[in-house]
């Protein structure tokens, strides 16, 4: 009997493990590059990664493009942030995108098997305790700008791992081995970069779309007030005059300008209190370096000790 | 079983214990911790009945036109939309406007989710994916009113009630084709009785290919090409005029084969900042049809009639959008009758969901004489609620 099961086995074995290596790499394409970056680091050989935006563009506004549709239709898994903060291109493009394991829908935007939410099990920050859009209209599930926290990562990195294992369980020891080289990368780094950040706590700063919750409780960085009116809404005269007395009544020194928000506004508010402006990325790929997830972490703690003067 | 509590004692626990620098908790401010993680625990899931309803929103629209100096508040619309899964395999969606002119379901439709093969079934009734601008809805034109030439070509918005199937290509670039089949096609569209059944041969057929393609990061298009065939129709005759003896619905040698064409530029930069953009959309329709004269109770000789439009417009910034548009439609029976609409737009997305446009429109029709008038036109439209952009109508 042992005799024979043993070739048995190895025959077993050796054929289930065959479609681990024999198989085309699985099509993944994430939201933002960071995503991406992110998922290509678990993933290794066993997946092909894309993402849909570049870097450059406001993550509330990005345009549906045709190849987008395309990339979708072949996708095996979606990679996204989450919290509705993809609403305006992703749903739209999964109804249009023919694929059953990426379904559209109208309250979770992604339902089915290949759908990758990043945003679960995070933490998140300034969940509104109603919804009206007198408060401005792109936050509803609360903040979902939790990838400017560098120490969201780990968080951002598990969900993947166990996404691809899900839709790739043969190879589910791959994904995990990937998941502990990235983190055994990432959280030294994170742990460096937040003992760098020290010297930016309490710092009192001013940023142009409510985006940096996650950045701020990272850094220690005070954020009081965003030169939009709303999170959406652009600013208006009287509540651009307002921030200036509020800025120096509390001696405020540091403008933090998301690269995709026009500086004309930001350097006339910057010239009248005197304040300094850090231009940071909201996405990898936005500015030089930012290629990578933890390159965007690094780059733009760097904006703000040098604009805060604390180098 | 192990409480959730507990289980979360358990895990916090040696953290609490092996945290340098922090005071081993006392045993009341444990205690008080496990109260707060019980209520939690056994708190009732926040549950109501409607949990499962539609997302809803509403679209406001309202105008102001001065035409050759008579003008009217118009009430344009009040357009309840409804969405939502169905279950796996199917979602549904109703679009409900009352306007000055009533209220009209304009599209009650379902769609599958989930179809193998890239293949989409919806059916009910639905704006039919004919053209471009057609299956707008009107407040999402980038002009007031209706470019001319879908009016009178498509009779309005291609509304129909009907079953359609899209198969989307499984290539690089975009490229869907969809067949379709309805009693009509035509929200406007009064030459049938919708209510009435009909042969098979009376109904519209409907064929599009639609493509699209990214050229380079900033810039796409996309090219579309539809037809509507309807192979026959039926003429209600009224017996006392024509003193038929015949049934009052007599097949004549009748038909209509509608084509569009249309393309659409888009530019938009991915790393020119925020809130800028160029579109340029023209399309082009081509009426041929045979009608039934009442009077010799033949067909008439076939007509052929062409119309389209064309226009851009630039956003300059989180708000301003000016643009031009020009249309030139022929008379559906007299090619020689045309009429030349050219509009001048200035839109300000207030916010995302709030938008103002200012319009100037100059017509002018040929036939008898040259006919001009003028129509200033105030635009002010809301989005309440639910809202979604979709990649077709985008
Ligand atoms: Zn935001």
């Amino acid at each position: 009997m042992k005799k024979l099961a043993s070739p048995f086995v190895a025959a077993v074995l050796l054929l289930s493990s065959l479609p681990a290596w024999a198989a085309k790499p699985l099509l993944i394409v994430a939201t933002v590059p960071e995503l991406a970056d992110i998922a290509a680091r678990i993933g290794g050989e066993r997946v092909r990664v894309e993402s849909l935006a570049k870097g450059k563009e406001d993550i509330h506004q990005v345009v549906m493009r045709p190849s987008f549709v395309a990339k979708l239709n072949k996708a095996d898994a979606a990679v996204y942030l989450g919290l509705s903060i993809e609403d305006s291109f992703l749903t739209g493009l999964l109804a249009a995108s023919a694929n059953p394991a990426l379904r559209s829908d109208p309250i979770m935007q992604c339902s089915g098997p290949g759908c990758i939410d990043c945003s679960q099990g995070m933490s998140v920050l300034e969940r509104p305790e109603t919804l009206n859009r007198a408060e401005g209209d792109i936050h509803p599930q609360g903040n979902p700008h939790y990838n400017l926290d560098p120490e969201s990562g780990a968080r951002i990195a598990r969900n993947i791992a166990s996404g691809l294992s899900r839709i790739d369980p043969a190879n589910a020891a791959l994904y995990e081995k990937g998941l502990k080289e990235y983190l055994s990368e990432l959280e030294p780094k994170v742990r460096e970069l937040k003992a760098r950040a020290a010297p930016l706590k309490g710092v009192k700063a001013v940023s142009y779309h409510k985006d940096v919750a996650y950045l701020g409780r990272f850094t220690g960085l005070d954020f009081i007030a965003t030169v939009e009116l709303k999170p959406g809404v652009a600013p208006t005269p009287t509540h651009l005059a307002s921030l200036v007395a509020v800025m120096k009544e509390q001696g405020v020194r540091l403008i933090v300008r998301e690269q995709q928000y026009e500086a004309k506004t930001v350097d006339w508010l910057a010239e009248r209190t005197g304040a300094k402006v850090a231009v940071i990325g909201t996405m990898s790929g936005s500015l030089p370096g930012t290629r990578t997830y933890l390159g965007l972490c690094e780059a733009n703690l760097k904006a703000l000790l040098a604009a805060a003067g604390k180098e | 079983m192990l409480s959730l509590s507990t289980a979360l004692l358990m895990v916090t626990l040696p953290c609490l214990a092996h945290a340098q620098d922090t005071v081993p908790p006392d045993a009341d401010e444990l205690k008080a911790l496990e109260e707060r993680v019980t209520r939690l625990e056994t708190a009732p899931a926040k549950t109501f009945l409607s949990q499962f309803n539609p997302a809803m929103g509403l679209a406001l629209d309202f105008a102001l036109l001065d035409r050759d100096d008579k003008a009217d508040f118009q009430f344009r619309a009040a357009e309840i939309n409804l969405e939502a899964s169905v279950d796996p395999f199917v979602k549904g969606w109703a679009i409900v406007n009352g306007s000055e002119g009533g209220v009209e379901v304009e599209e009650a439709a379902l769609e599958t989710t989930s179809l193998p093969w890239n293949l989409t079934v919806r059916g009910g009734r639905l704006f039919a994916s004919f053209g471009r601008f057609p299956h707008y809805h009107g407040h999402e034109l980038p002009v007031i009113e209706t470019p001319n030439s879908i009016d009178t070509f498509v009779n309005g918005e291609s509304r129909g009630e009907g079953l359609e199937v899209s198969y989307l290509f499984p290539t690089d670039f975009y490229l869907s084709a969809t067949a379709g089949v309805f009693d009509q096609i035509g929200a406007e569209n009064d030459r049938l009785d919708i209510a009435v059944a009909r042969p098979f041969e009376d109904f519209t057929y409907l064929g599009r290919l639609n493509a699209g393609a990214d050229l380079g990061d900033d810039h796409s298009l996309e090219l579309g090409i539809s037809e509507a065939w309807t192979p026959k129709r039926t003429m209600v005759e009224d017996a006392t005029v024509t003193g038929s003896p015949f049934a009052t619905a007599t097949r004549k040698g009748t038909w209509r084969a509608l084509t569009g064409l249309d393309l659409t530029y888009r530019y938009h930069p991915s790393s020119g900042g925020l809130y800028k953009g160029v579109v340029w959309g023209t399309e082009v329709f081509v009426n041929n049809e045979q009608r039934f004269d009442p009077a010799t109770r033949l067909p008439t000789d076939r007509v052929r009639a062409f119309s389209g439009y064309s226009y851009a417009w630039i956003k300059l910034g989180r708000r301003w959008r000016p643009g031009l548009m020009g249309d030139l439609t022929e008379d559906l029976d007299s090619a020689r009758k045309l009429t030349k609409t050219y509009t001048a737009f200035l839109s300000c997305d207030v916010t995302e969901y709030q938008r103002l446009r200012l319009s100037f429109s100059r017509r002018e029709d040929n036939v008898p004489g040259t006919l001009v008038s003028n129509t200033i036109g105030l635009q002010w439209t809301g989005v309440l609620g639910y809202h979604v952009h979709g990649f077709r109508d985008r």
